[in-house]
């Protein structure tokens, strides 16, 4: 029971216990996830059978490529959601004192939320792109179908969005608390990252925006379909680099806080 | 029960002082809880009782001053001497939409292996078994103080910090925690229990501590401290005035309180009471009462309070 010492399973599967059994918490990672992406496809292909001379079918390269955007958007949220819950949900139930005062590290408590929040978040994640993926080959019809490559990359580049924002999150929520982290969180995602990278004048500065780096790795086979805002050209050291020291920063930040402020 | 330490003292705190900016909450304590005690913390709202236990959890650090809890040092040793300690700080808290057994097992996961093996004879000692799988939101208050001391239970403790554990608690209630202490103590453990109730404490301690505007201003066993300085005499006679005038020429009487109708005397020597019972009827005053009393705790706390307001 050092300081230093990562946090049990038996810890970790606690803190996935409290969230696997809020179920509103479940509802809202649900339909903000496979809900969304079921609800999407199913307009998509209805409209298609309804009207196919104005409405393409709901399959193919391109419509993968905007469901995969809805999800790494709508992920964004049920990221946010999860780890506000996940990082401050013992201190907003009052508890998190009663777990300091077993003699457990502060650092093993708050390293232990980290894969719970993201073991309970990627079941939804992988379920929704699993119905994309399915739906971009049965319903591509004319439309031309991704090969098992471009699925792969896409899956990967979504659980990447999701799970970069996931530990931007829960390390907002340590910090903040809940209540705010999910406001921050999604107006950074969806507002100031895209804004930033829409300003030519800050040149070089712009590589510095996670959501620039992000935006960078958007397989190429999907063309524009799953960006938002203009391409600017990173290297992929410049990507590796931007994505670990704000994940890095971010978590070693809120840890800190998380030890050293009074439970 | 096993005990991780030969120290008599389960609590020792050397000047341990807490301060939030200019103010300083807890201030220079001294405290010794002997080893199998129940031991209350008794003292009014905002004298710093919570302030210390907090200290002594490592839940905010101490200004100033040492902790030792269970013998070993604390924050140095924190998690060791944790690992026997069971509290409930504040009001006991949960996760409203788990269970009772799901809260226990999420405090079971955060201490070693063995707690998750008594969480059942736990939730059984304190009659939830048939309620353990029932959400906690729908809990009444004393289920859920009684879930708190479950909590408590999983550490096999040595050493129960129950913080204001009959705050919002029915007469039932209270008479089943009181019970509760009084089997932990029989068992052999050591339960500190703070408290802003006189009466509370002094039914359910054996030993005590005052503390008053973040110091402690008096500890040891009730029955010392009920005594104090000397030994309480109720006299009652004809004439009060000149009874009182007589008293406090005696060099063994301490203290003359009169409510109106029955002095107190409080005399230092036990041998002097027959000596003033002669001397106020050598004056002329008619005793028809004398009567030794046994002070209650709450007689002390005024007592030693109102010391300190004039002191001051």
């Amino acid at each position: 029971m050092t300081a230093f010492a990562l946090p049990t399973p038996r810890l970790v599967s606690a803190d996935i216990l409290k969230l696997r059994k809020n179920l509103g918490l479940t509802a809202v990672t649900g339909v903000l996830t496979f809900g969304a992406v079921f609800v999407t496809i199913a307009i998509m292909e209805l409209l298609h059978l309804t009207d196919s001379a104005k409405h393409g079918p709901a399959g193919g390269v391109a419509n993968l490529g905007h469901i995969a955007f809805l999800i790494s958007a709508l992920g964004t949220a049920a990221a946010a959601t999860v780890a506000s819950r996940a990082g401050s949900g013992d201190r907003d139930a009052g508890i998190y004192r009663d777990l300091v005062v077993t003699g457990r590290s502060r650092r093993q408590l708050f390293l232990s939320r980290i894969p719970a929040g993201w073991a309970y978040l990627l079941p939804f994640v992988a379920a929704s792109y699993a119905l994309a993926a399915v739906a971009s080959v049965v319903f591509a019809g004319s439309k031309p179908v991704p090969d098992t490559r471009l699925l792969v990359l896409t899956g990967l580049w979504v659980v990447l969005e999701v799970t970069f924002f996931y530990l931007l999150s829960i390390a907002v929520a340590t910090l903040v608390g809940s209540r705010y982290a999910i406001g921050l969180v999604l107006a950074f995602r969806l507002a100031v990252s895209p804004l930033l990278a829409s300003i030519s004048a800050l040149g070089v500065v712009r590589e510095l925006v996670p959501g620039v780096a992000l935006q960078a790795l958007t397989p190429a086979g999907l063309g524009n379909a799953a960006r938002q805002g203009p391409v600017i050209p990173v290297s992929t050291a410049a990507i590796v680099a931007v994505l670990v020291v704000w994940t890095v920063a971010a978590l070693r930040i809120a840890g800190w806080r998380d030890v050293t402020r009074d439970a | 029960m096993n005990t991780t330490s030969i120290s008599p003292y389960v609590v020792e705190t050397e000047g341990l002082t807490k301060r939030f900016g200019e103010r300083t909450v807890v201030r220079g304590v001294e405290l010794r809880v002997p080893r199998g005690a129940a031991f209350g913390y008794l003292g009014p709202n905002g004298a710093g009782k919570t302030t210390l236990i907090r200290m002594l959890l490592g839940l905010t650090p101490a200004t100033a001053g040492s902790m030792r809890l269970l013998g070993l040092p604390v924050p140095k040793q924190r998690a060791t001497a944790l690992a026997r300690v069971g509290a409930i700080v504040e009001e006991p808290r949960f996760h409203g939409h788990l269970t009772g057994r799901d809260n226990l097992r999420i405090v079971g996961a955060a201490r070693d292996g063995a707690a998750f093996g008594r969480i059942d004879s736990a939730l059984e000692r304190v009659g939830l078994a048939n309620r353990a799988d029932d959400r906690v939101k729908t809990y009444s208050l004393g289920m859920k103080q009684r879930l708190g001391i479950a909590r408590c239970l999983l550490a096999d403790p040595e050493l129960l910090i129950l913080d204001e554990p009959m705050n919002g608690l029915d007469p039932a209630g209270i008479q089943e925690f009181r019970g509760f202490v009084h089997s932990f103590v029989e068992e052999g453990r050591t339960i500190v229990l703070s408290s802003h109730l006189l009466d509370e404490v002094e039914k359910t301690c054996d030993h005590v501590a005052i503390v008053d505007g973040g110091t402690i201003v008096a500890q040891g066993s009730i029955a010392e401290l009920r005594g104090g300085s000397g030994h309480l005499v109720v006299i009652e006679a004809d004439d009060r005035e000149r009874a009182r005038r007589v008293l406090a020429e005696n060099r063994s009487v301490e203290r003359v309180l009169d409510d109106g109708a029955l002095l107190s005397v409080s005399v230092l020597d036990v041998h002097a009471i027959a000596d003033l019972n002669r001397r106020l009827v050598e004056a002329g005053v008619a005793v028809s009462r004398l009567e030794p009393q046994q002070a209650s705790l709450e007689q002390r706390f005024l007592e030693i309070t109102t010391r300190l307001e004039n002191a001051a």
